[in-house]
């Protein structure tokens, strides 16, 4: 199931972060990618949240470290991918 | 990044870099902008306000980090949408200034932290240091208000640089309580009296030397009336540093001024004349039509006989 989750996000990730040939995983952070800064941080939330339909409270925003975190918030919240 | 003289700043990235990766390149950025100043400034804040207590700098960190989250979020929408989220001061009070736990964990520490972290707060900082305080001299005798104390940074800023005596005015019992720890930490409380206090139903008297009112306007449903009230609080021939944010939207803004000249314009409509300003942006816009954040911040004073 988290395969399925990160290949629906992934287009997302790419689009955000400005790179067409990104390679998604789970151990994916901030500190593997140029562009991951704060603000396109916030987009990708955002961008997240639209194509879920789910909304994420800052609580849950903290903990939110690499892709693994996004993938395991998602499911909890009933994402399927 | 090396820290050697700045050990506290080291722990403060240390502790940013392992919460909130995305948010740690702002230390560089600061430091290539404003050199050894801001880090002297920064670990100063660090080292007597939060006693270089690691567990105490983690939360801060935390806070910072959990209220830049939620504000940014609501630029993005803010965005698209270009208008506040509809909210009363009533619901703003109670969801914010009221509540402790919002207030102390995240609010509090978020605000404190960005007089530091927040390219535009500190540039307002700057303006304070260098074209406020030059008005105020020694203010040996003399007094300040500070109306809406926030964080208390303000106040502490007059008190430590000064000998002005002061009088804070807040309605959140919480940005008290902060105020008085932070002027405590830097032994200056006890030529400071905070005020749970509402200065429109119960207007202060006398007239201050000065004051400081930093980023309150946009908390307010009726600005124009608040600042018509704050007129009276100045002595003539006084100063005031007046501060508001614009296209900045947060949890607790309710009135949205679009630009630095409809703050101006409510200002001298209430009575006071512009002696100098300063308006700057958070950050440089990424594409052509982004909305940024400002800090518009203006040096006032009144004219004899007002």
């Amino acid at each position: 199931m988290g395969q399925k989750i990160i290949d629906s996000i992934t287009p997302i990730f790419r689009e955000v972060f400005d790179d067409p040939s990104l390679i998604v995983t789970k151990e994916l952070s901030a500190n593997d990618v140029k562009n991951w800064d704060s603000l396109n941080h916030i987009i990708l939330i955002v961008e997240l949240e639209t194509l879920t339909g789910l909304f994420f409270s800052t609580d849950e925003l903290v903990n939110l470290k690499n892709v693994g975190d996004f993938v395991q918030l998602l499911a909890e919240k009933g994402y399927r991918g | 990044m090396k820290f050697d003289e700045y050990p506290s700043v080291g722990f403060f990235y240390d502790s940013l870099s392992f919460q909130f990766p995305y948010f740690a390149a702002v230390i560089q950025k600061q430091i290539d902008s404003f050199g050894d100043h801001w880090l002297k400034l920064f670990e100063n804040e660090l080292k007597v306000f939060f006693s270089n207590d690691k567990k105490r700098i983690d939360q801060a960190v935390r806070g910072y980090g959990k209220f830049s989250l939620d504000s940014m979020k609501l630029q993005v929408k803010f965005q698209k949408a270009k208008e506040y989220e509809n909210k009363t001061y009533e619901e703003a009070a109670s969801e914010v200034y009221q509540n402790k736990e919002y207030m102390f964990g995240l609010y509090l520490p978020g605000i404190l932290l960005s007089h530091y972290l927040w390219r535009h707060h500190f540039l307002q900082h700057i303006f304070f240091l260098e074209k406020f305080l030059p008005l105020v001299g020694s203010g040996d005798g003399k007094v300040f208000y500070d109306i809406g104390v926030g964080t208390g940074f303000y106040s502490k800023e007059m008190l430590t640089r000064t000998k002005l005596k002061g009088r804070g005015f807040d309605l959140s019992p919480h940005s008290l309580e902060h105020t008085l720890m932070l002027l405590g930490a830097h032994n200056v409380a006890n030529r400071y009296e905070a005020n749970l206090r509402d200065i429109i139903k119960e207007p202060v008297t006398p007239a201050a030397d000065y004051l400081v009112n930093i980023e309150v306007l946009e908390h307010l449903e009726d600005p124009q009336m608040f600042l018509n009230f704050l007129t009276k609080m100045l002595k003539s021939g006084g100063y005031g540093l007046i501060s508001a944010a614009i296209n900045a939207p947060n949890a607790d803004h309710i009135y949205l001024y679009r630009n630095s000249d409809e703050v101006a314009s409510h200002l001298v409509r209430a009575g006071f004349e512009i002696v100098d300003s300063t308006v700057d942006a958070a950050y440089t816009p990424r594409t052509e039509g982004d909305i940024v954040p400002v800090n518009a911040a203006f040096i006032v004073t009144k004219k004899e006989g007002r």
